[in-house]
């Protein structure tokens, strides 16, 4: 094993464990990032097989194929929260807004 | 119709004794005044002793539109007739508010806008200025299929069925083209009504600059994106 797999390995699976701890209660999110850390456990492992997915897909290498991967998943994380934000935002107006209703005064 | 159900909504952040001014302006004609207070940090009811004025004040700073919102709401469970959005920073006049209801009285609008532009003052709007409100004005026609004169004008006046229809949800300055949205949406009958823009350092200062309109067109792409 290289250093660099044993470093991926790890980072990884102390984030497996942190998300396990927090999500434990959720089974359909649980399978989720069973199935993400599996696909990264086996390309960090065989760092080939990657290559070849890549070739079938028409990318020259197996890290750049992750990279684009990754470009997409970054947009798609930060739209989903941007919409999240936007909710909150909201709710927080909402919630600001009656309150100060509530107190309005008439000032003499 | 009695001056006492024209509501006056005033956003106001951190203002100086322009704030007493333009109060007192609005406060001669007889109108019902209410101030938004939107999370400023200095005391603002400093500016309004003696005034008969409805004082809301938002815990934190949410933004004009925010504000505006805050104060459309308050004047309709006041039980408004017709509600105006007016700018704190003494840049538009009293004189021009019978003007710009008239509309809605004679049921011709059920919103009117101001326009510097249809106006006397044309001539004095800051060339940079007249510039950037061009392109908005193109960008807001872009979006909702309305070509007004003024894109980003402060002074306008609803009925209250049409500030019913429109709930602001742009809590910054991306409200004005927001508006437009609603009209475009909810069938409304708009009108543009001449107004005049006083120009003072002081406005100058609190008013927009480039990089503000930038942020505006920012809000509304993501508002197209996300309602």
């Amino acid at each position: 094993m290289t250093p660099i797999q044993f470093i991926l390995l790890s980072g990884l699976l102390f984030t497996a464990l942190y998300f396990y701890v927090r999500f434990r209660n959720r089974v359909a999110d649980v399978l989720l990032l069973l199935v993400f850390f599996a696909t990264a456990t086996v390309f960090i492992l065989f760092p080939d097989w990657s290559n070849i997915v890549a070739h079938k897909l028409g990318v020259g290498r197996g890290a750049d194929l992750v990279f684009y991967l990754c470009i997409v998943l970054f947009v798609f994380v930060v739209l989903k929260l941007y919409s999240r934000i936007r909710k909150l935002e909201q709710l927080l107006t909402e919630l600001i807004r009656e309150k100060t209703i509530e107190e309005a005064e008439k000032q003499d | 119709m009695q001056k006492s159900r024209i509501f006056i909504v005033i956003p106001v952040f951190n203002e100086n004794n322009v704030l007493r001014e333009t109060v007192l302006s609005l406060f001669h004609e007889g109108y019902r005044i209410v101030i938004v207070d939107d999370g400023s940090t200095e005391n603002q009811k400093k500016y309004l002793e003696n005034l008969e004025v409805d004082f809301l004040r938002h815990r934190i700073n949410l933004g004009q539109g925010a504000s505006l919102q805050t104060g459309t709401k308050f004047s309709l469970m006041q039980g408004a007739d017709i509600i105006v959005h007016f700018d704190a920073d003494g840049q538009h006049s009293a004189k021009d508010i019978p003007l710009l209801i008239e509309p809605l009285i004679s049921r011709k609008a059920d919103i009117v806008f101001g326009s510097r532009f249809l106006g006397e003052s044309k001539n004095k709007i800051p060339f940079a200025k007249k510039i950037v409100l061009n392109i908005a004005r193109y960008i807001n026609f872009l979006f909702t299929g309305i070509l007004l004169t003024d894109a980003h004008n402060g002074l306008r006046a609803l009925t209250i069925d049409a500030a019913k229809t429109l709930t602001i949800k742009e809590n910054r300055m991306a409200h004005a083209s927001e508006i437009l949205f609603w009209v475009k949406k909810k069938n409304l009958k708009y009108k543009e009504i001449p107004v005049q823009i006083i120009y003072t350092e002081y406005s100058k200062k609190k008013g927009q600059t480039i990089w503000q309109s930038i942020r505006i067109l920012y809000d509304l792409i993501l508002h197209k994106f996300f309602e």
